[in-house]
């Protein structure tokens, strides 16, 4: 159900992804996160259109703490910054993070590779029901997505929406 | 870089004198990372700032083409510490050099030349319009990959590493000129061919006339302009 991946980049880091969709304790949740007492970020999955994605983010989350060059408190606050097209932060967390009224909530953990956080934990603080986390884009509100992102229709002619937010997430220091 | 063994274990694409160009796998996908090495002829200061402006342009031009539906490499991960660029490998695809040197032998298929060189003055004329000036325009540098079954082929342009953001109508005109030395001297007996890619390019931008006119002024007196005076 879950979805681990390395990062080429950092062979030691692992990143994980747990999608859960009908919470319903998504306002206790973010308090949880917000006094830091999940250690992973919780984002709205409905701006995600693939783990692909988060996974961007996350490698870009995790660079920019190894440089010391993190623009948000902690590493998890930066993969959710990460997601956002601007540099706006409490933006990012609005948009990105997730909201009190939420009835999803895609779960982010960045740990060494060896050291698999315990899953079980999260799924007990969660309530609500696990999905697959490919089945992110059936979450996803394209609509939403294209407005945030400022994606114009023609430049869906020379790819796909998901290269055109990785693009954005991507360049998004120097525009 | 952050992992100095990442990319010693990739396999090294290309080297040129700007930049060395790699074959890996990033967040699983097939990825070209274009790394912009730091070269020693130069003073440390100066080559930082370059390499870095060089850097931030080949990004921001990509982006600013795809906005206007030009095809171009995604980026999938900028690394300003190292200069390093990852980018969307292109997969089945062949370059506009290769395609033609290809074609031009067969010599029935006349049509499908005039169709490509027609589609090339479209897209420069699109990206000239949207103030993108590639800097290296060269048949090398781009790219044409087969669509699915009946359907037209893509054609994406790369190497965005010399392009700049300008309006002047010089810049596009010295823009055509390098494209039309490099067409000329890579493909013998093209003249007629690329005529038409120069008239669909005037057919299609808005601003064309200016640019045509400086490209004539520009062929007389070559790509630099006289600073004496």
């Amino acid at each position: 159900m879950h979805l681990t991946q390395g990062l080429e980049l950092y062979p030691d880091t692992t990143v994980t992804q747990v999608l859960f969709k009908q919470v319903r304790n998504a306002t206790e949740l973010r308090q949880k996160a917000v006094e830091g007492k999940i250690n992973g970020a919780l984002i709205n999955p409905t701006m995600v259109l693939s783990p692909f994605q988060v996974l961007v983010a996350a490698n870009k989350a995790v660079h920019l703490q190894t440089a010391g060059k993190m623009k948000t408190r902690t590493l998890n606050s930066e993969i959710i910054f990460n997601l956002s097209p601007t540099n706006n932060i409490s933006e990012a967390f609005k948009r990105f993070g997730i909201s009190d009224g939420n009835d999803s909530v895609l779960v982010v953990l960045v740990h060494k590779r060896d050291k698999l956080p315990s899953l079980s934990d999260i799924t007990a603080m969660v309530d609500g029901q696990q999905l697959p986390v490919d089945d992110v884009s059936s979450l996803s509100d394209i609509a939403k997505i294209k407005k945030l992102y400022k994606i114009p229709p023609q430049e869906e002619k020379c790819g796909s929406l998901l290269d055109a937010v990785v693009c954005r997430m991507a360049a998004k220091d120097v525009m | 870089m952050a992992d100095p063994q990442f990319l010693s274990t990739a396999e090294l694409v290309k080297q040129g004198a700007e930049a060395r160009l790699y074959r890996t796998r990033f967040l699983g996908k097939p990825t070209i990372v274009k790394e912009r090495f730091p070269k020693r002829y130069r003073h440390p200061e100066l080559d930082e700032k370059l390499t870095h402006r060089r850097t931030v342009q080949e990004v921001r031009s990509i982006l600013r083409c795809r906005r206007a539906g030009i095809s171009a490499p995604v980026v999938y991960f900028v690394d300003y510490t190292s200069h390093c660029i990852f980018l969307e490998e292109v997969l089945g695809s062949v370059t506009v050099r290769d395609f033609i040197a290809s074609t031009q032998q067969s010599a029935s298929c006349k049509e499908e030349l005039q169709q490509l060189a027609q589609r090339i003055g479209q897209i420069l004329a699109k990206m000239h319009d949207e103030d993108v000036v590639h800097g290296d325009l060269t048949t090398s540098n781009m790219l044409l990959r087969r669509g699915p079954e009946d359907t037209e082929s893509d054609l994406i342009l790369i190497d965005f590493g010399l392009s700049y953001i300008s309006a002047l109508p010089e810049d596009k005109g010295v823009d055509l000129y390098v494209l039309e030395k490099a067409f000329l001297s890579t493909h013998p007996n093209t003249e007629l061919l690329f005529e038409k890619l120069l008239k669909s390019y005037s057919a299609s931008s808005r601003k064309s006339s200016a640019v045509i006119k400086k490209l004539d002024e520009v062929r007389l007196r070559g790509r630099k302009r006289s600073m004496v005076g």
